[in-house]
């Protein structure tokens, strides 16, 4: 369920797909690693390819170009050439802020891996390589070879949508599809292994069977980089709701003993863990299933499956277990589905249509329980082997039940003072104080996007870096929900914060938020941005991270009297020097 | 000469009530002020407070105190018009905590403002050509008046005296345009003069009230000046003169205490201003700067003498007072209901309980407010009237006052008031305001287990013993010691013209009602006809009667 594989552009007919699914959605991770290698070897072994057999003279060229925003992509892509390299390719990584299509005419074979953000956007960093991509004027890209990873996550209504366009508008362009396009879930490692490692031998077969047996499937166990299978078991030493108690929000600031864990984190990480699903929830499923469960099941259900999110997918094959008609031709009209899916989960699916389910079709329809990442805020130079999280409780109504973030309210209500947490390391490279401690940053980071940033200026009060410390941040209101008040006044009072602007949006009727306060102190803003400032984002993707993207374009054009292309220009310049930074989500 | 007070420093180097205000409000990281500026804004009419239910919760969630301001509005006489009332309660809902509060000197305090929307706040207030200047602090204070629009040629005349002396007596400092409205400062604001308050202004608060008899509702006697107007012939001739009235005193020490004014004379309507500012300008030089809590008029009278204080005055003005005319006080409750004016217009007295104005009363009277083409008066005893309604408007809103729920308390209710406390009064040691509704309840359930219906009792609570509600004037007065805790107090005159006495110390709700309940139950058995409460209490001997304030204390 998890990974599909494009379907218009399989070589297998539907009844083969649905094999495939079912023995690959059915599989455990190993069970599935062992497939991907069993299918490389096997091609290997019995094809007698029509590409030549023996090794290329010259080293065969491989770019490897990659669209990301939270660094799945690049980490793969870095796998990637690691692979390609091993077989003999002469293989570049290429981040696609860095470039443009025409510089891509000349290469001859192209691996993109692209992760879809927002809703259904483009990474940030790639917006311009792919407006350039998709416009008319897009150079012809006539004897390029290409294949798409796509990333995303099953979740979203526009799942993997950056890699599909991507890999549409190669062909369109006149390029060669070398091979079908992967969409992969969040649990991408095993899956995009595999692909990688059979596409990679579909570009230049390795020249030799012993070449071909070997399965290079380091890269999915990113080892240091990102361990999710050795998680640590961090104790909960502390966990307190900052907000008020007249408050109508609830963020958690959550302190976690790393003691011997030896996760060394920086300021700007993330620690991910796996969740458990709300046990209520989890009786729900099995009753409207019509199953008692037994511990396994209760175990799968609350540890391991996604029995929140639901997709159009599920809802066919959900169909298709039951033959239930009405179902079936929901599924199939894509605005009512759509309609239907609208704050809905699995369980309203179940609801909406109970009928008796195997133990085994109800697993079958859940993909992988996906782990949720949070920012560390806290610097081990402040706080030694301890890190801090600060987790927002995420809690709505719809359709007429309440609902719960399965993660955040895990932590809220299920993971008390004493137990644990089992967290691994996800690093963000992209997210690091400046190496120069005397430059100046600007930290942009309402709600929970303020957590980095406290783990920054712990880290720059604690190493004695001298350069000047801007935050904006806010929340609905000032009395209540001012995320580590105190923190910031003492910071202030003692230098370490040069300037604060706060902004609350429900304190007042007109709508306050951070990208106003930008704009309030736009001269000095843009004064800092001269002076060399590092900017970072952190927080609300859908709404926040793009007003403030907006607002600090009119600033630097309002500022520095620019059009709008040459703010554009000034910021993608900072960009490239790494001098914006976003973590958003 | 002792020490000044550390307030008069902060005054004296306020430049004339700035202080660093203004730099305080672009202090964005915390919602406070600084601490003498705290001092100052109350000149301005603005109290810092935090809300104490919350304070035991905030440091460990890294917070620091909840607070917040209250800004209480400058309404000589208590008189708004209907448009005034609705931007008003726009203001409570968009900056406030969505209630108006009315208040005991006739005016409305605005609660839970935060410091980001102060400025805005005052701002509105400006715009609905109302202000806070001097609604606190070391001046003189809003200056009330009786509530009686039935008789429309005098209340005009009370309230237009009312007004020139609230006008005459306020500071010349320029500071609150400066700070809230945006005013640009006269160079340098050092120009500016006090020439009546003087540089540090007051030792102490000061407050003026004026009776028109028999209504009683201002507690004339309860302020530093009581001006008692003397009608003939269906218009004002004059002002009885009372001063040295005042509330307040601290648990524990004896030297404090409330006191009624003494009576010393009486003075023309052209005479009035220049007195007020003469008795002002005597506790100006005379009252004492070093001890706070012994500064207000009632001791500078205590320490010097009435005479003396007498003879001062006939001084300062050029002329002695002439003896104080008859007349004759009957209640200082309000009336509640329809009352016909003398010139056949109608006013609703409308209770409001511990004068908190909120939910559908608020809805209810803004509809009142936006057909109504007359005025909202509030009165000293919390309440609101809907006044100068013409004869064939009175159905339409009393209609509406029906559909919104706004009918009539019970007996004991009606006279019923509690200062604010909690959670906003940093000096609360009880519960007075969210407290006094249910014991009430409890206690009209007591009176009428006794067989009593119409007679009405004054009941009045504040949080601590500063006195707020004036409740040492009640006939049951409840005053707060400590959580849950109330020194119960009885025989304060009907009237208004009588202190009480202390009857029970520190105790809780059931024995509040454990002690109640057998008088009511002697009042309703051996009341002589038409015997008030608290006469009741005195003649048999429950308590003895307080002939005056530094009396209060002995049994
Ligand atoms: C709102 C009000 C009570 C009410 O429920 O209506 C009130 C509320 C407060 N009074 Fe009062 N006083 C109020 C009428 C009175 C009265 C009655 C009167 O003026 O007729 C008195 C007794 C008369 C007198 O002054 O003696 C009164 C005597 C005090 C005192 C004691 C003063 C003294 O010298 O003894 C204080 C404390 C102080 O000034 O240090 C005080 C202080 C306060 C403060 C501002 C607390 C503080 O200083 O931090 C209270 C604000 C509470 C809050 O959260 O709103 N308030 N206060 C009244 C507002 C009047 C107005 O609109 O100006
Ligand atoms: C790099 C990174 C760093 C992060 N750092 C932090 C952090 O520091 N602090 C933090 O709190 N979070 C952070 N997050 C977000 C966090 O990972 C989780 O996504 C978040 O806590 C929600 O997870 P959950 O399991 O509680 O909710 P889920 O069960 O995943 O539910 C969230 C989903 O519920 C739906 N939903 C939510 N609200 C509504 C609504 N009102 N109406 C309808 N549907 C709704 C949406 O589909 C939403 O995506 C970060 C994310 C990333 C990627
Ligand atoms: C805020 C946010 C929005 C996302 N939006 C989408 C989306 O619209 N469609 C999709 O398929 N995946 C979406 N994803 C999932 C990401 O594509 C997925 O996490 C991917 O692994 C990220 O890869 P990257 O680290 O290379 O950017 C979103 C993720 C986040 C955190
Ligand atoms: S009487 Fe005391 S508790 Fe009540 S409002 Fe006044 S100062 Fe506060």
């Amino acid at each position: 369920m998890s990974t599909s594989i494009a379907q218009a552009a399989t070589p297998f007919a539907e009844d083969q797909l649905s094999e495939i699914r079912r023995l690959v959605g059915g599989a455990t991770a190993e069970q599935r690693l062992w497939l991907s290698g069993y299918v490389a070897g096997f091609q290997a072994a019995t094809d007698s390819p029509a590409a030549p057999a023996a090794p290329p003279a010259a080293k065969a060229k491989l770019t490897i170009l990659y669209a990301t925003e939270s660094g799945n992509a690049e980490a793969l892509a870095g796998a990637a050439r690691k692979s390609a390299a091993r077989l003999g390719f002469a293989a570049r990584t290429v981040d696609m802020m860095d470039t443009t299509p025409e510089q891509l005419a000349g290469a001859e074979a192209l691996l993109v891996i692209a992760s879809t953000w927002g809703e259904g956007d483009p990474p940030q960093r790639a917006e311009g390589f792919l407006t350039a991509l998709m416009a008319e004027d897009a150079p012809g890209l006539a004897g390029l070879r290409f294949a798409v990873l796509a990333l995303g996550d099953r979740a979203y209504a526009k799942f993997c949508e950056t890699g599909r366009q991507i890999d549409a508008r190669l062909e369109a362009l006149g390029g060669t599809r070398i091979a079908p396009r992967l969409d992969c879930d969040l649990d991408f490692h095993q899956p995009a292994a595999a692909w990688i490692d059979t596409t990679l031998r579909e570009i230049a077969p390795p020249a030799d069977e012993a070449g071909a047996a070997v399965i290079h499937v380091d890269f999915a166990r990113p080892g240091a980089a990102e361990d999710r299978t050795r998680a640590f078991d961090a104790e909960i030493t502390a966990r307190i709701i900052l907000n008020s108690s007249r408050s109508d929000v609830e963020t958690h600031h959550v302190e976690l003993s790393l003691a011997g864990a030896g996760i060394a984190y920086e300021p700007g990480d993330s620690l991910g863990f796996s969740p458990r699903n709300d046990p209520v929830l989890v009786e729900d499923v099995l009753r409207l299933a019509g199953l008692d469960g037994d511990a396994a099941m209760h175990a799968a259900l609350t540890e391991r499956l996604d029995i929140t999110t639901l997709t159009r997918a599920q809802i066919t094959d959900y169909a298709g277990l039951t033959g239930d008609a009405a179902l079936r031709a929901l599924a199939e009209d894509a605005i009512r589905a759509a309609e239907f899916l609208r704050d809905r989960q699995f369980v309203d699916l179940l609801a909406a249509a109970p009928h008796k389910l195997t133990g085994e079709n109800l697993t079958n329809l859940l993909r992988p329980l996906p782990p949720r990442l949070y920012s560390v805020a806290s610097s081990r130079a402040a706080v030694g082997e301890e890190a801090h999280l600060l987790i927002g409780a995420v809690r709505w109504n719809s359709h007429g039940r309440a609902r719960n973030g399965v993660a955040s309210v895990d932590v809220a209500e299920r993971r008390g003072v004493g137990t644990t947490l089992p967290v691994y390391l996800k690093p963000n490279p992209h997210f690091r104080l400046p190496a120069d401690p005397a430059a100046p940053i600007v930290m942009i980071g309402p709600g929970t996007g303020v957590a980095p940033f406290r783990a920054f200026l712990q880290q720059r009060e604690a190493t004695g870096a001298t350069g000047r410390n801007w935050l904006f941040t806010g929340a609905r209101r000032f009395t209540h929900d001012f995320l580590y008040q105190l923190e910031w006044r003492d910071w202030l009072q003692s230098g370490v914060l040069s300037r604060i602007d706060l902004a609350f949006s429900r304190d007042q009727r007109k709508k306050i938020y951070v990208q106003h306060r930008m704009w309030e102190a736009r001269g000095d803003l843009f004064a800092w941005l001269q002076d060399g400032a590092t900017v970072y984002v952190c927080g609300d993707a859908k709404a926040m991270a793009k007003d403030v993207h907006a607002m600090l374009l009119r600033v630097i054009a309002d500022q520095s009297r620019r059009d709008a292309d040459g703010a554009a220009a000034y910021l993608r310049e900072m960009q490239r020097a790494g001098r914006y930074l976003r973590d958003v989500y | 000469m002792t020490q000044l007070s550390r307030n008069e420093t902060i005054k004296g180097e306020s430049r004339f009530l700035r202080g660093t205000i203004a730099e305080g409000l672009l202090e964005h990281v915390t919602g406070g002020i600084a601490e003498d500026d705290q001092q100052l804004t109350k000149f301005h009419g603005i109290y810092q407070q935090d809300d104490r239910d919350l304070r035991a919760e905030r440091a460990k969630k890294k917070l620091e105190k909840a607070f917040s301001f209250m800004a209480r509005l400058r309404i000589p006489g208590g008189v708004l018009t209907p448009a005034q009332w609705i931007a008003m309660h726009d203001l409570a809902a968009e900056h406030g905590n969505d209630t108006l509060r009315l208040t005991t000197r006739q005016t409305i305090q605005f609660h839970g403002i935060i410091k980001s929307n102060l400025r805005p706040a005052i701002q509105a207030i400006n715009a609905a050509m109302l202000d806070t200047i001097a609604a606190c602090g070391d001046v003189n204070r809003n200056v009330i008046a009786s509530v009686v629009p039935q008789h429309a040629a005098v209340h005009a005349q009370v309230l237009e005296t009312a007004r020139a002396i609230s006008a005459h007596l306020l500071p010349h400092s320029r500071a609150w345009h400066e700070i809230w409205i945006g005013e640009t400062q006269v160079a340098g604001g050092e120009a500016e003069e006090e020439p009546i308050l003087g540089r540090t202004y007051l030792p102490r608060k000061f407050k003026i009230a004026l009776a028109v008899p028999p209504q009683n509702d201002v507690d004339a006697f309860a302020h530093e000046m009581g001006l008692i107007a003397i009608v003939e012939g269906g218009s004002v001739v004059g002002y009885n003169v009372a001063v040295g009235g005042g509330m307040g005193m601290t648990h524990g020490e004896p030297d404090t205490f409330p006191r009624t004014g003494d009576l010393i004379g009486f003075c023309t309507p052209a005479q009035v201003v220049d007195v007020c500012e003469k008795v002002v300008t005597i506790q100006r030089d005379w009252g004492d700067r070093s001890d706070r809590k012994h500064a207000r008029l009632k001791y500078t009278i205590e320490t010097h003498g009435l005479d003396r204080f007498r003879a001062e005055l006939s001084a300062r003005l050029g002329f002695a007072l002439a003896p104080a005319r008859d007349y004759a006080f009957a209640r200082s409750g309000d009336p509640l209901g329809w009352v016909e004016g003398e010139d056949g217009r109608w006013h609703c007295f409308l209770f409001v309980e511990n004068g908190r104005v909120q939910g559908e009363m608020l809805a209810g009277l803004r509809a009142v407010a936006a057909q109504h083409d007359g005025r909202f008066i509030l009165t000293p005893n919390q309440n609101l009237v809907i006044a100068d309604v013409a004869a064939g408007h009175k159905a339409a809103i009393d209609a509406l006052l029906r559909r919104h729920g706004l009918t009539e308390p019970g007996v004991l209710r009606r006279n019923a008031m509690a200062c604010v406390a909690l959670p906003t009064c940093g000096l609360a040691l009880a519960e007075s305001e969210r407290y006094l509704p249910e014991l009430i309840t409890t206690l009209e359930a007591e009176y009428q287990r006794c067989g009593l219906r119409d007679d009405e009792i004054m009941i009045r609570m504040t949080g601590c013993p500063n006195g707020c509600a004036r409740p040492y004037l009640a006939e049951i007065g409840l005053v707060g010691t400590g959580p849950g805790l109330y020194n119960l107090y009885l025989g304060g005159a009907f009237d208004g013209t009588r202190l009480s006495k202390l009857y029970r110390e520190k105790i809780g709700h059931d024995a509040i009602v454990a002690a109640l309940a057998p008088l009511f139950a002697g009042y309703a058995a051996d009341r002589r006809w038409g015997e008030r409460f608290s006469d009741f209490v005195i003649r048999t001997g429950v308590v003895a009667a307080t002939t005056a304030g530094n009396r209060f204390h002995t049994a």
